[in-house]
C-alpha cells in the first residue's frame, strides 16, 4: 500500500500537469477543476501515509526500482521526515491551487501556470521521498526549474523575468554544490542511497567529507535563502502570489532546512560544520529581519520575514535539535503560506503591493484581515498559536546548548514582533488618505468596483478559514510527531529530544519556563516600541536607520551584480575567439587534442 | 590475419572515397565503409552488432543522406577555409600521436572475467541506458518532426520586393 | 603485430580520414558524412577491445547504444541542414557565421 501511495502522491500533480496543458487555455473552468482535483489526489495520499503504524512506515526502503549496478537502485523512503514534508507541500498545495482558482480567475496562460505549479507539488514530494542521492539532485532540480518559470510567469515584465533568473543562477550554484557533494561521496560508497551515506560517511577520508557537506551547505544555503544567498528570494516576489506563498514561502524554500536535517547525522562530526551553520542561520535570523522592518512592499517585508523564520530552522540544525527545527518548519509553513495568501487577497483588493498606499482595510476586508492577523500573531508568537511552542521548544533548547545563540535568537524573535507589528498598523489599522480616495473610486468609477467586489470569492477564503484553522491548532501534533519521528528516523536517534520527555513538549512546564518569559518580555517592549514610534511619528525621523538598512541591502545586490558584471566581462573577451566559421573550429578542437596527447607523450600528466 | 588487413585497408579507402567525392558519391562511399566495418565486426565476434550495423549504418542513414541530398541539391564549394597542408599537418600529429601513445600499450591485455551472454548485457546489466535511449529516440524524433514540420519558408524581405 | 594492434591501427586511420574530411569540408552534407566515419572508428575501437579482453558482448551492447545515439544524431543533423537549404538557400558551412549576428 506505501508504494503506491508514494507514487500516488508524486504522479498524481505530474499527471495533472500534463492534463492541465493539454486541455487548453480555451476552458478554464476545467482547468481549475483538474488542477485541484490533481493537487487534492496527491495531498489525500500523502495524508494517508501519516498513519504510520497502519501502512507499516519505516526507514527501510518501501519501493525499489532497480536501476542497474552503476546508479543503485531507485528508492523511495516513506519516513516521517519524507511524509511530514510531503503531506505540506501536497496539502498546502491543494489549498493554493484552490487559492489559485480565485486569484488567477481571467489570467491568460492559465495550463501553463497550473502545470508548473502541479509539476512543482510532484517534484517536491519525489525529492523529500526520493532514497537515492542522485534522484534527490534530479527532483532537486526540477524544483528550483519550476521555482524560475513560476517567478517569471508574467514574462513580458522585465523585472521579473530577470528575478526568474537571479533565482536560477543563485540556486544552479547551490545545486552545483550539491552535485560535487554527491559525485565526491559516491566516489567512496558502495551505491548512491541517502541510509549508505548516513550509515558509512566514516569509510570517507575527514578532507573528502568535509567537502560533502560543505558542498551540500552550500546547497541548502541557496535554496533556503540563508545569508549571503538571500538576495534572490526578495526579488521573487514578482510571481503570482500563490506562488510566493506555496513556493517561497511553504514548501521550495524548506528543502534547503530539510536537507541539513536529513544529512546532519553524517555532517555533524565535520569540523566547523555546524559552528558554520549557526553563523549561518543567525546572520540570517538578524539580518532580514533587519531588512524587514523599513521596506513599504508587503510581499518583499514578508519575504524577508521568510528568510530570517528558515534562520531560525538553520540555527536549529545547527544546534543538533532536528525535532525542534522541524516542527518549527511545520508551523512556519502553514502561518506563513496563511500570510502569502492573505498579502494576495489584499493586494488584489487594494490593487497595490506598496503599504503606503493601503491602511484602514480592517473596516474593508474584515474576512480576509481576520485569518490574516491570526497568522501575524504566530509569527509573532502570541501565545497559543502554532508560532508560540515551536518558537518556545526551538529557543529553549538553545538556551540550554548556547546562551550566546540563545540572545541572538531572541533579538531576532524582537525583532520579528516590531515588523509584523508594523506591518499590520500600516496595512489595517492606519488611518490613511488612500482609503478616501478609494472610496471615492468605488462610488465615482465603474472601474474600481469590480476590483472591491471580487475580493473575496469562495475559493480565496476557503484557503484561508483553514491554515487560520491550523495556525491555532496545529502544534496539537506535536506529541504524535516526536514520538513518530523517533520511532522511524534511526540515524537521528540521538538528535530528537534526546533529553526532553516527549509527553511535556506541549505543557505549562515549557509555557511557564524562563525562556518563555524572557521571549514574551522582548516581544511585547518590542511592539510597545513600534507603537511609541508611530504614536510619535515625525516626518524624516529615522530617515538615518533607514537609508543605512537600504545602504545594507543594496550593497548585496550590488555585490552580486559586481560578479555577474565581472562574468560577463570575461565572457566578452572569449566571444572574440568564436569566428563561428565550422571548420576552423574542429581545427582548434584538434589542436587541443593533439596538446593534450603532446602532453601525455611528454609525461607530463 | 592478411584478410584482416585487407579489410582494415579497404575500410580506410572506402572512407577516403567519402570525404573526396561529391556528396550523392560520398554517401555510397559510406554505406560501402559500413558493409565492410560490419565484416569487421563480425569476424571480431560481434554478429548481433554486425547486423545492426548493415542495416542502420549502410541502410538507413544512406538512404536518410540521399533523401537530404535530393531534397538540397548539389552546389559546388570554393576552396576549403582551413589550408590543406595544415590540415595534413594536423590529421597526421595527431594519428601518429596517438598510435605512438597506444601501440605499445596493446599487446599487455589480457582476457578478464567471463562475459555475459548478449541478452543479458542488454536487457539486464545496462537498464538505464534502455530508458535513455528511448528518451533520445522519442526526442530526436520529436525534433525532426518539428523540424520538417516547418515547411513555410521566412519572407524574405528580397523575395517580397521581387513580387 | 598482434590482431588488436592492426584494429587500432585501422581504428586511428579512419579517424584521421574523418578529421581530415571534418577540416576541409564545407558542404555540411559532407560534414555529416565526416562525422560518420569519425563514429565508425570509435566503434570499431570498442569492438576490438571488447574481442581483446573477452567482453564481447559488453562491448556489443555499448556499441549498440552509439549506434542509435549516432543515427538519432545524424537524422537529426540532416533535418536541420534541410532547413537550413530552404532558409539561406545554402548548405556552406562558412556561410553559417551569419547565424551568430
Amino acid at each position: 500500500m506505501t508504494p503506491s501511495l508514494i507514487l500516488t502522491a508524486i504522479g498524481a500533480p505530474w499527471v495533472g500537469a500534463l492534463l492541465v496543458w493539454l486541455i487548453g487555455d480555451r476552458r478554464p473552468r476545467a482547468q481549475h477543476a483538474l488542477a485541484a482535483v490533481a493537487a487534492l489526489v496527491a495531498a489525500g495520499a500523502a495524508l494517508l501515509l501519516l498513519p504510520a503504524a497502519r501502512w507499516q512506515t519505516t526507514a527501510e526502503a518501501a519501493l525499489r526500482l532497480p536501476f542497474g549496478p552503476f546508479i543503485g537502485d531507485l528508492t523511495f523512503v516513506a519516513d516521517s521526515l519524507a511524509v511530514f514534508l510531503a503531506v505540506i507541500a501536497t496539502s498546502i498545495g491543494s489549498l493554493t491551487v484552490i487559492f489559485s482558482a480565485g486569484y488567477m480567475a481571467g489570467e491568460a496562460q492559465l495550463g501553463r501556470y497550473y502545470a508548473l505549479v502541479l509539476a512543482f507539488i510532484g517534484a517536491m514530494c519525489g525529492l523529500v521521498f526520493s532514497g537515492n542521492l542522485l534522484f534527490l539532485f534530479l527532483f532537486w532540480e526540477v524544483t528550483a526549474f519550476c521555482s524560475y518559470a513560476l517567478i517569471s510567469f508574467y514574462n513580458d515584465d522585465p523585472r521579473a523575468v530577470a528575478a526568474g533568473i537571479k533565482a536560477l543562477i543563485i540556486t544552479q550554484l547551490g545545486g552545483v554544490g550539491l552535485l560535487v557533494g554527491i559525485l565526491v561521496a559516491s566516489a567512496y560508497l558502495p551505491d548512491l542511497q541517502v541510509s549508505t551515506l548516513l550509515a558509512a560517511f566514516g569509510d570517507l577520508p575527514s578532507g573528502m567529507l568535509a567537502v560533502v557537506a560543505f558542498g551540500f551547505l552550500l546547497a541548502a544555503m541557496a535554496k533556503s535563502a540563508q545569508f549571503p544567498l538571500h538576495i534572490w528570494l526578495p526579488d521573487a516576489m514578482e510571481a503570482p502570489t500563490p506562488v510566493s506563498a506555496l513556493i517561497h514561502a511553504a514548501t521550495m524554500v524548506n528543502a534547503g532546512v530539510y536537507l541539513l536535517a536529513r544529512f546532519y547525522p553524517a555532517f555533524a562530526g565535520v569540523a566547523g560544520w555546524t559552528t558554520a551553520v549557526i553563523v549561518v542561520g543567525l546572520a540570517s535570523v538578524l539580518l532580514a529581519g533587519l531588512l524587514a522592518t523599513t521596506g513599504h512592499d508587503l510581499k518583499r517585508t514578508l519575504a524577508y520575514s521568510t528568510v530570517s523564520q528558515l534562520g531560525f530552522m538553520v540555527t536549529g540544525v545547527g544546534l543538533g535539535a532536528i525535532f525542534e527545527s522541524q516542527f518549527y518548519l511545520f508551523s512556519h509553513a502553514i502561518f506563513k503560506a496563511l500570510l502569502f495568501l492573505g498579502a494576495g487577497a489584499i493586494i488584489h483588493h487594494a490593487g497595490t503591493r506598496d503599504m503606503r498606499r493601503m491602511g484602514g482595510l480592517w473596516s474593508e476586508m474584515r474576512a480576509v484581515a481576520v485569518p490574516f492577523l491570526i497568522g501575524a500573531a504566530a509569527l509573532m508568537g502570541l501565545p497559543l498559536f502554532n508560532g508560540f511552542w515551536s518558537k518556545e521548544i526551538l529557543l529553549e533548547t538553545a538556551l540550554e546548548r548556547s546562551l550566546v545563540v540563545y540572545l541572538a535568537l531572541v533579538l531576532g524573535a524582537a525583532l520579528t514582533a516590531f515588523y509584523v507589528a508594523r506591518m499590520c498598523w500600516l496595512v489595517f489599522f492606519r488611518a490613511s488618505e488612500a482609503q478616501g480616495s478609494r472610496g471615492a473610486g468605488e462610488q465615482g468609477s465603474q472601474q474600481h468596483t469590480p476590483l472591491a467586489t471580487r475580493h473575496s470569492p469562495h475559493a480565496i477564503l476557503l484557503p484561508l478559514f483553514v491554515l487560520a484553522a491550523g495556525a491555532c491548532f496545529a502544534w496539537l501534533l506535536a506529541e504524535p510527531f516526536a514520538v513518530w519521528m523517533q520511532a522511524t528516523l534511526p540515524f537521528h536517534t540521538a538528535w530528537l529530544l534526546p533529553h526532553w520527555p516527549v509527553e511535556e513538549l506541549i505543557s505549562a512546564h515549557t509555557a511557564a519556563s524562563l525562556s518563555t518569559a524572557v521571549v514574551l518580555t522582548a516581544t511585547l517592549l518590542s511592539v510597545l516600541l513600534w507603537a511609541w514610534l508611530a504614536r510619535t511619528a515625525r516626518p524624516g525621523r529615522g530617515a538615518t536607520v533607514r537609508r543605512a538598512i537600504g545602504g545594507a541591502e543594496a550593497l548585496f545586490n550590488d555585490s552580486a551584480a559586481a560578479v555577474a558584471n565581472a562574468t560577463r566581462g570575461t565572457a566578452a573577451v572569449l566571444q572574440r575567439t568564436q569566428t563561428g566559421q565550422l571548420n576552423w573550429n574542429i581545427a582548434g578542437l584538434a589542436l587541443l587534442a593533439v596538446a593534450l596527447l603532446l602532453l601525455v607523450l611528454l609525461g607530463v600528466v | 590475419m592478411s584478410l584482416h588487413v585487407l579489410l582494415l585497408l579497404l575500410a580506410g579507402l572506402c572512407a577516403g572515397m567519402a570525404v573526396r567525392t561529391r556528396p550523392l558519391h560520398a554517401a555510397l562511399w559510406l554505406a560501402a565503409l559500413s558493409a565492410v566495418v560490419s565484416i569487421l565486426f563480425y569476424r571480431l565476434g560481434a554478429p548481433e552488432l554486425a547486423v545492426v550495423e548493415l542495416s542502420v549504418g549502410a541502410g538507413l542513414i544512406t538512404v536518410l543522406l540521399a533523401f537530404a541530398i535530393s531534397m538540397a541539391e548539389d552546389e559546388a564549394m570554393p576552396a576549403a577555409l582551413v589550408p590543406r597542408p595544415f590540415a595534413w599537418l594536423l590529421v597526421v600529429v595527431a594519428g601518429g600521436a596517438l598510435l605512438w601513445l597506444l601501440l605499445p600499450a596493446l599487446p599487455a591485455v589480457r582476457q578478464v572475467a567471463a562475459d555475459a551472454p548478449f541478452v543479458a548485457q542488454v536487457w539486464d546489466n545496462r537498464q538505464l541506458d534502455l530508458v535513455v535511449q528511448m528518451v533520445v529516440v522519442i526526442t530526436g524524433v520529436m525534433g525532426v518532426l518539428s523540424l520538417l514540420g516547418e515547411t513555410r519558408a521566412p519572407e524574405s524581405p528580397a523575395v517580397e520586393a521581387h513580387q | 603485430m598482434t590482431p588488436l594492434q592492426l584494429s587500432i591501427a585501422g581504428v586511428v586511420l579512419l579517424l584521421g580520414v574523418g578529421l581530415y574530411g571534418l577540416l576541409i569540408s564545407r558542404h555540411l552534407i559532407k560534414v555529416v558524412i565526416a562525422l560518420q566515419i569519425m563514429v565508425k572508428a570509435a566503434l570499431l575501437a570498442l569492438v576490438a577491445a571488447g574481442d581483446a579482453v573477452g567482453q564481447i558482448n559488453l562491448a556489443q551492447s555499448i556499441a549498440l547504444t552509439v549506434i542509435v545515439v549516432d543515427t538519432i544524431s545524424a537524422v537529426l543533423a540532416l533535418a536541420l541542414i534541410v532547413q537550413i537549404k530552404r532558409r539561406t538557400g545554402t548548405l556552406d558551412a562558412a556561410d553559417l557565421a551569419q547565424l551568430r549576428h
